[in-house]
């Protein structure tokens, strides 16, 4: 019903005598012609936000968009919906260290989504080369296309490919690697990210029509100049692989004393590995864990050792704890202070000392401090290093500083450098100031991508950046960019964050999430398979189900409802969501307050 | 998805028998009642009006903004206009129609109580709807016997606030034997609807007494109407229940009475009465004094029902010869 | 047939026979016996009625606004105080345009209890709207009953018929009581003029404002005017179909009377005696009853009255710091009368005090000597 129709059957009669007074002083007509809408001077709109999730998510995720129309059993269109913003489900499924599930709002009630899990579901429902539906028609228009070469096919390296591809880029990937994928290849374990899943997305991203170029070392097989000169586009996206040293070892020469980062690479290729019975791990990054893991389906006892405390560990906790139910042993607040090597260089003894927390540091974590003269041995065959890792600047040349650790951008992602020539190279994933994370890097490839595209294109892309921008952190939409629909065929506010203040939970009921199948420690780690299951179909329409939709309207009723004037118009689901007659609206603004979701906004009159 | 409120959604699209344009003020909660109602009990529904806000808002002469009958009688005459058309009714072979009286507190708790009366313990075939505002709104509120301790009127102004306790219309009601007495509250809507449609069923009379928010006169926004009748509940201070008259008849010769309490809500989330009161200027003057009175009044209100809903499946229980 | 009844059994049978629907009332004396006949009557199913045993007169009268809205018709009857209490619900009747029919045994009010007759609590309600007819007789009361529903469901105005407590409400007469086919074809079933239904639900009543209210007033004044010419069309059918003869007046020896006696209710039928009396002595003298007050009847009164020399009054009634109620309305009828004859005021019977043909005869008497009424109203039978 349109909303103008009402107002149209009001009845006003106009007594010209008394004679027109009905018998028994029965009514005559209805209210229509009071139009209350005068007395309002605010007015509700439909108006869909960002959700926690999505703020949360450095590439922008539309959680909430995919998880409806998983809801809705919509299989196919959530897979390409999550694929707007974050290409790679199959892949961050697996290793995203969700930062969308700590946003999540409804941990205030029960229990955050499992975002991670149902991302996985979806990812792993369509093969990657499957068509992608939104690649543009290149044909007719070469002039326009532009050429992207990507140095690394990290996922950063892919994640550029995959948006400069729907862009209308001609893309090529670079790797000195003969397995694509990068850290999440060569870094992340099988057990983790099984490599099919990796490579399955290769195989999407050479039918979007990519270029693969394995075992091609830029600066080696190719010079950079040469990609400058012969793309319009570079991106450079080898990540950061060189392990640092511990001061303690620089002048040992002991073959046991090995890079965690190298241990990893060895056995993603399939190299023989020879690590001994005992296995000290130093370091607390992902990359000391996954080494500890590795090591330890590799048959070894493995402690790891770290200055700080748990609380302070950059590993996922999830990871730490998985690791401590496989039988890594965790000693916090330690540090090696001595290492022993035998005549025949083989490792005697590693002599650590007790650390305790000090004050702050810099990098926001308490510093750890010596305890004199407190110290314990640990018997080890082999030390592996994961203190850290670099990236490997050797190709780059005067593009970069001898002193630089990371390669400074600009808020394109153009690299900043005295010596670039005119040359349009951008940077992205570990390389650059960002936070080393998977996601982190797929989404400085899709703001890399956009970045080109408006060089591209010639506008600015400060400009394009506050239009594409959202929630409060810096993730961009791609959809946005795009003008893609959203799901909601309603007013989108993408500045608008919906945190768990802005939720009326007395609206949702405590539903506990589904268990996670993981198999038993003793099992897994034995093996490098993974140790855990996809959800079933049932499992993640149930997580589906409890999700709580923040800010974005499910056509739940409750404004039409609640409301005292009967201005929310129901549209019998012929379109979307509901009608508001402003001609009867008197602003009171329950429907918002009773929305449990934040899904209208009460903006000014006038 | 998850849907917290549950009406059928059939329902929900029906044509509204209650239009808009009416001079309620912004965020009544009589007129989100009065909607569910009306969907609940259809358009063979008579509404008897006495004085009340409802009367007055719901259109002036030749205006109605309801699509059922209404008559209009005066202010403390309702149940009894009810029953004199639904004896008419009754005469006239339509017996499927519903007579709702829909009073306000003072309509009900004073003025409106000797008819009341007399309809109840007549168990005339009406519905007895009590919107309660707590205090007489239309006339610009003034304390009546349903206005809560410690709140402000116009008539308990500062230096004198109410120190009266509100009365308690609820056992009032059951003590008149009647067929069904229910709480309701807009905040609850899926309850209210279920209750008005089993209330449609029931012959004999039907009590329902429904929490109503007047935002000028509880001195709240107009837009937490929902929210502070939620919180009602969530403290206790409005439990939402229901009590049916279950009749045994052993033999022919002898009847016997007992009451089926149901509390219908048990709200997840508490809040503390001070919560709910301070969340309402009228309650602005309020002594700690008087908020432990009613949080103490309020816990043993609520102990009490518990009791006798436990008290009530024994009684089932023992009538079919369990225990 | 006819019977031997009481005055407040004629009303339940007049009720009986106008098939009425809704019966709500509270009991009083002395209009006691109407309700228990009524309640035998609906017991018996003689009266297809729903009868509501409410809880006071106002509820009864209350109880009436929604069946008579719903379009059935109604019945209730009351008195004195009882009669007090409906009074907002009689202007609310009266305006809501109900066509009830109501029995009021006049009965005494006052700071202190009196339960016999005085019509004061009927003449105080002279503004509501209400049709008022006074009563002398159990066979004019039966008839009355048959005949207000005819002219309230005409007029749609609700039509009061009173009579004195105890002196008609609780004396035996012989009543013929009409066949029931008769009343039934000549008060046929009552369709309103507008019908409570749900296909197109209308509400009735609420709120008027200064736009429509005074017009509102005014349509209630002209429905009273109707009355006035339409009930003695009613007489005039009932008359053909029933055989008795009613008008707004009734009047006995006043045709060549000098001096008019005017009266309402029971103290009529002894004032008949008194003016056999003084006939036979050779005075010219003769009875004016009143009928129907509201609407008052100017023109009857004045065709009647103004021939006259003199009229004498007599209330059995006090508007208090006014005097009787019916000699105050009479001398406001004639006052823009070519003939204004001047009229002698009366008040007597107050509470039940007996009015015997000696006291009338001693009051005509009085006119009769007295050339000027006095200023004040004469209180006959006062213990000086």
């Amino acid at each position: 019903m349109a909303a103008k129709k009402r107002s149209e059957m009001a009845i006003k009669h106009k007594f010209k005598s008394y004679r027109d007074i009905t018998p028994m002083h029965v009514s005559l007509g209805n209210m229509l012609h009071n139009k209350t809408g005068g007395w309002r001077f605010i007015k509700p709109i439909y108006e869909d936000k960002i959700p926690a999730c999505q703020n949360a998510c450095p590439a922008g995720n539309d959680i909430e968009g995919w998880v409806k129309l998983l809801n809705n059993k919509e299989y196919e269109k959530a897979y390409w919906h999550l694929k707007r913003e974050e290409p790679f489900p199959a892949i961050l499924g697996r290793v995203c260290f969700k930062f969308c599930e700590d946003a999540c709002n409804r941990t205030v009630l029960d229990d955050c989504i499992q975002i991670k899990e149902l991302e996985r579901f979806v990812g792993d429902q369509f093969a990657p080369a499957t068509p992608h539906p939104e690649l543009p028609d290149n044909n007719g228009q070469s002039d326009k296309i532009r050429s992207l070469a990507v140095v690394g096919s990290g996922p950063s390296g892919m994640s550029v490919a995959y948006f400069a591809r729907l862009l209308g880029f001609r893309v090529t990937i670079f790797d000195k690697e003969a397995l694509l994928g990068g850290i999440l290849r060569l870094g992340i374990p099988n057990y983790r990210l099984p490599r099919q899943v990796v490579a399955s997305e290769f195989e999407g991203l050479s039918l979007m029509g990519v270029e693969l170029r394995p075992n091609t070392e830029i600066g080696k097989d190719i010079p950079l100049e040469t990609l400058t000169q012969t793309f319009d586009y570079v991106f450079l996206a080898t990540g950061a692989h060189r392990s640092v040293q511990m001061e303690l070892t620089a002048n040992l020469s002991c073959c046991q004393i090995m890079s965690a980062m190298n241990i990893l690479k060895q056995v993603a290729r399939g190299e023989t590995v020879a690590l001994g019975k005992r296995v000290a791990v130093i370091g607390g990054g992902n990359t000391a864990i996954d080494a500890a893991r590795t090591a330890i389906r590799m048959g070894c006892h493995v402690t790891v050792i770290y200055r700080r405390s748990l609380t302070e560990m950059p590993a996922h906790p999830e990871e730490v704890r998985e690791a401590q139910e496989e039988g890594v042993i965790f000693r916090f607040l330690a540090a090696p202070e001595d290492i022993t090597l035998n005549a025949d260089t083989t490792i005697e003894n590693l002599v650590c000392c007790e650390m305790e927390l000090g004050p702050t540091d810099e990098s926001g974590r308490c510093r750890p401090i010596r305890k004199e003269g407190v110290t314990f041995d640990v018997p080890v065959d082999t030390i592996l290093v994961a203190i850290g890792e670099n990236p490997d600047f050797d190709y780059l040349g005067r593009r970069v500083r001898s002193s630089d650790t990371i390669i400074r951008t600009g808020d394109d992602l153009s690299i900043l450098s005295d010596h670039t020539d005119g040359e349009k190279v951008f940077a992205g994933g570990d390389m650059i100031d960002i936070p080393h994370t998977v996601v982190h890097a797929v989404a400085s490839g899709k703001k890399a991508a956009i970045a080109m595209d408006c060089d591209r294109r010639g506008v600015a892309f400060s400009d394009v950046l506050n239009q594409i921008r959202i929630g409060s952190g810096d993730a961009l939409s791609f959809s946005r960019y795009m003008n893609w629909a959203p799901v909601n065929p309603v007013l989108q506010n993408d500045q608008k964050v919906v945190d768990s203040t802005k939720i009326v939970y007395d609206y949702f009921i405590k539903m506990p999430g589904c268990e996670k199948t993981i198999q038993p420690a003793d099992l897994r780690k034995d093996s490098f398979e993974p140790y855990h299951a996809t959800l079933s179909v049932e499992e993640a329409l149930h997580e589906t189900e409890r999700c709580m939709h923040c800010g974005r309207c499910t056509e739940c009723d409750n404004c039409l409802i609640f409301c005292p004037d009967v201005s929310i118009l129901d549209q019998t689901r012929e379109t979307f969501g509901y009608a508001i007659d402003y001609d009867y609206c008197k602003g009171c603004g329950i429907c918002l307050t009773e929305c449990p979701r934040h899904a209208i906004t009460m903006v000014a009159e006038g | 998805m998850q849907k917290m409120i549950d009406i059928p959604r059939q329902v929900l699209v029906e044509e509204e028998l209650m239009q808009p344009g009416m001079t309620s003020c912004q965020g009544c909660a009589a007129p989100i009642s009065m909607k569910i109602a009306l969907k609940a009990l259809g358009e063979r529904t008579v509404v008897v009006l006495p004085a009340c806000c409802f009367a007055v808002f719901v259109g002036g002469y030749p205006y109605s903004s309801l699509k059922v009958p209404i008559i209009h009688c005066p202010f403390e005459t309702a149940a009894v206009v009810a029953s004199g058309a639904a004896a008419a009714l009754d005469v006239r072979g339509e017996k499927d129609v519903v007579v709702m009286a829909w009073a306000g507190d003072g309509g009900t708790f004073d003025i409106g109580m000797q008819a009341l009366s007399g309809a109840a313990e007549r168990n005339e075939n009406i519905l007895f709807v009590c919107y309660d505002n707590e205090a007489y709104m239309n006339t610009g509120i003034q304390r009546s016997s349903a206005t809560p301790m410690g709140a402000w009127t116009t008539t308990t102004p500062a230096g004198s606030i109410k120190e009266e306790s509100k009365k308690d219309i609820e056992q009032i009601m059951l003590a008149h034997h009647i067929s069904y007495m229910a709480t309701a509250s807009a905040a609850y809507p899926d309850d209210m609807f279920r209750k008005f449609r089993k209330a449609r069923q029931i012959t004999g009379m039907k009590f329902i007494h429904l929490l109503s928010a007047c935002p000028p006169g509880w001195r709240i926004d107009p837009a937490n109407s929902i929210q502070v009748m939620r919180m009602a509940t969530q403290s206790n201070v409005f439990p939402i229940y229901e009590v049916n008259k279950l009749r045994f008849s052993k033999d022919n010769q002898r009847f016997e009475e007992d009451w089926e309490y149901t509390i219908n809500v048990f709200p997840e989330r508490k809040v503390s009465v001070k919560g709910y009161l301070k969340s309402q200027g009228r309650f602005g003057l309020i002594t700690d004094e008087m908020i432990d009175y009613t949080q103490k009044k309020v816990d043993r209100k609520w102990n009490e029902l518990v009791q006798k809903q436990d008290n009530t499946n024994q009684v089932i229980q023992r009538q079919a010869g369990i225990c | 047939m006819k019977k031997a009844i009481k005055g407040n059994h004629a009303i339940s049978y007049g009720v009986k026979l106008s098939k009425v629907g809704v019966i709500s009332a509270y009991p009083i004396t002395p209009q006691t016996t109407i309700v228990e006949e009524l309640s035998e009557m609906c017991a018996s199913k003689d009266l297809d009625a729903s009868f509501i045993k409410v809880e006071s007169e106002h509820s009864a009268m209350a109880a009436l606004i929604g069946a008579a809205t719903t379009g059935v018709r109604t019945f209730t009857a009351t008195s004195g105080n009882g009669l007090l209490l409906m009074h907002e619900v009689l202007h609310w009747t009266a305006g809501a345009r109900l066509p009830i029919v109501m029995a009021n045994v006049n009965r005494a009010v006052s700071g202190v209890w009196n339960i016999w007759a005085e019509q004061t609590d009927s003449l105080a309600q002279r503004d509501t709207g209400w049709i008022q007819i006074y009563c002398e007789s159990s066979q004019e009361l039966l008839d009355a009953v048959i005949m207000a529903y005819k002219l309230a469901e005409k007029v749609m105005l609700p039509v009061m018929i009173a009579y004195d407590a105890f002196f008609l409400s609780h004396t035996t007469e012989i009543v013929d009581i009409p066949d029931a086919d008769l009343v039934d074809r000549f008060i046929p079933p009552y369709v309103p003029p507008v019908s409570l239904n749900f296909d197109e639900p209308r509400m009735f009543g609420g709120f008027f404002a200064t736009d429509y209210f005074y017009e509102h007033r005014y349509t209630l004044q002209q429905a009273t005017h109707e009355a006035l010419r339409y009930y003695p069309e009613v007489c005039r059918e009932f008359h053909g179909v029933f055989g008795r003869a009613y008008d707004l007046v009734e009047t006995y020896q006043a045709e060549d009377a000098e001096v008019i006696l005017v009266t309402a209710g029971a103290i009529t039928s002894v004032s008949r005696i008194a003016i056999d009396k003084l006939r036979a002595k050779g005075e010219k003298v003769g009875i004016m009853k009143l009928r129907m007050f509201r609407p008052i009847p100017v023109d009857c009164w004045r065709d009647v009255l103004g021939k006259a020399r003199k009229v004498v009054v007599i209330d059995r009634n006090m508007s208090v710091g006014l005097g009787g109620v019916f000699a105050s309305e009479i001398r406001s009828a004639l006052y823009a009368s070519d003939n204004r004859p001047p009229i002698y005021s009366v008040i007597a019977g107050l509470g039940g005090r007996d009015v015997t043909p000696e006291d009338v005869e001693g009051i005509l008497n009085h006119v009769l000597t007295h050339d000027k009424p006095s200023d004040e109203p004469l209180f006959w039978g006062l213990k000086q």
